[in-house]
């Protein structure tokens, strides 16, 4: 008696994962697009996703928060050829303490901590964008 | 840019350090620390590549100087 009700609750829960997971993932963006859907599904998954959904940072608004950063940075002369395919020591002239020093100034913005490893392979702003899009805890 | 050697990110990676013992400072002084800092990096950056007698040097130099000035003790610099 009490396993079929466990069971029947698993499969219920099993057919409701799936559709919630599909929202889920959806990209912040895209929602606003979408205005006109229907009401239930996006009700149902708000109890769900309360808590665990991370924020989802997209990746124009990593890249324009970075140059703003960059744009403020001192030693960044010619903010003429700041854009996405800049490279930090060709492009903008810094060296590799500057660098340094704008791989920590991004941890800073996005409150999370680049070990040195991986901030020694960012030379390019798009290095960096596309780091920090994929930091799950990057806010 | 040529991918670093051992020694430069050595380096990069004390610069890296002294950067972040910079955050433990009082707010108002952080800034002195930082210039600090940085000058003393940029005063030796014509040392030559090959020139590893001084980089080593200069490297233990520079982490004895992180290491005492990270006393919390210490909450300003001056030049």
């Amino acid at each position: 008696m009490f396993r079929t009700a466990l069971l029947r609750s698993a499969r219920s829960a099993v057919r409701a994962a799936p559709r919630c997971q599909a929202a889920m993932a959806r990209p912040v963006a895209r929602t606003a697009f979408f205005q006109p859907k229907p009401m239930t599904p996006s009700v149902y998954c708000q109890a769900v996703r309360c808590y665990a959904a991370s924020a989802g940072l997209s990746q124009e608004e990593v890249l324009g928060r970075i140059m703003d950063l960059l744009k403020n940075f001192d030693k960044v002369q010619d903010t003429s050829k700041l854009n996405l395919e800049s490279h930090f020591h060709n492009d903008l002239g810094l060296d590799s303490l500057d660098t340094v020093e704008v791989v920590m100034a991004i941890e800073e913005e996005f409150s999370i901590e680049i070990p040195d490893k991986e901030a020694d392979a960012i030379h390019s702003v798009k290095q960096a964008v596309d780091y920090i899009v994929a930091q799950p805890d990057a806010h | 840019m040529a991918r670093l050697s051992g020694l430069q990110k050595d380096v990069l990676s004390l610069y890296r350090q002294c950067l972040r013992a910079v955050k433990l400072k009082p707010n108002d002084t952080q800034s002195h620390f930082r210039d600090f800092a940085r000058s003393e990096f940029h005063k030796h950056r014509d040392v030559g590549k090959k020139d590893f007698g001084t980089i080593e040097y200069l490297l233990r130099r520079g982490r004895n100087q992180l290491e005492s000035y990270s006393d919390s003790g210490i909450r300003d610099i001056r030049r």
